[in-house]
């Protein structure tokens, strides 16, 4: 159960935004939108940690994750970190967004 | 020997993020309010999310404290990570954003 650690950080991350959506006009609802925002960004960490994980900047406790990687060394939940977290910021942002012009409308 | 090899990363990633939107993307974000609030919003979930990842007692993310200014806080985040994460999330709302405006 230890080596589902990360990934189960990363899935209560995804389901404490997911109510967010309800907010409109929504980030899965604009999901090409979502995704030209996401994966060039993702693209240059995900090269970033791939540099630093070869420099032993940092590295991944083999204890609390799956073992699925990705060339070269990296934890396939480092690069899913690279998608979710920007997810929860973007449906945090669009919450807030929709909640300001609520204010501002009155 | 301490050659600080996540410092000096993290503090130009913020750099050229922020010198992104002056230069080139131009949308304002950092005028509006929604971005400052969801940041904070943000900045306190990464404490809790980052402060499990990282925790000393049982670490899922080890770091190699020569490459880093050695201050952690809150919890054990190294500081760094609060660049590293300001840099991530800026440049995806950047690029939210970005399209907002090509419509």
């Amino acid at each position: 159960m230890d080596r589902w650690q990360y990934v189960l950080v990363l899935a209560a991350c995804l389901a404490i935004t997911l109510p967010l959506e309800i907010f409109r006009p929504g980030v899965y609802r604009q999901a090409w939108r979502a995704v030209r925002a996401v994966l060039p960004v993702a693209a240059v960490f995900v090269l970033w940690d791939e540099v630093a994980i070869w420099a032993h900047i940092w590295t991944y406790n083999p204890d609390y994750i799956t073992g699925v990687s990705i060339p070269f060394h990296m934890p396939i939940e480092e690069v899913l970190f690279f998608l979710v977290i920007p997810l929860c910021a973007l449906l945090t942002y669009n919450a807030v967004n929709a909640i300001l012009d609520r204010f501002t409308r009155r | 020997m301490t050659v600080l090899g996540y410092t000096i990363p993290a503090v130009l990633s913020v750099l050229i993020v922020c010198a992104l939107e002056v230069t080139a993307l131009r949308t304002g974000l950092f005028r509006r309010p929604a971005y400052w609030l969801s940041m904070l919003i943000v900045v306190g979930f990464q404490s809790v999310a980052d402060g499990w990842l990282t925790k000393l007692s049982a670490p899922i993310v080890v770091y190699d404290n020569r490459q880093n200014l050695g201050v952690r806080f809150p919890f054990d985040i190294p500081v760094e990570d609060f660049l590293f994460g300001f840099a991530l999330v800026t440049a995806v709302l950047l690029l939210w954003e970005r399209q907002r405006e090509r419509r």
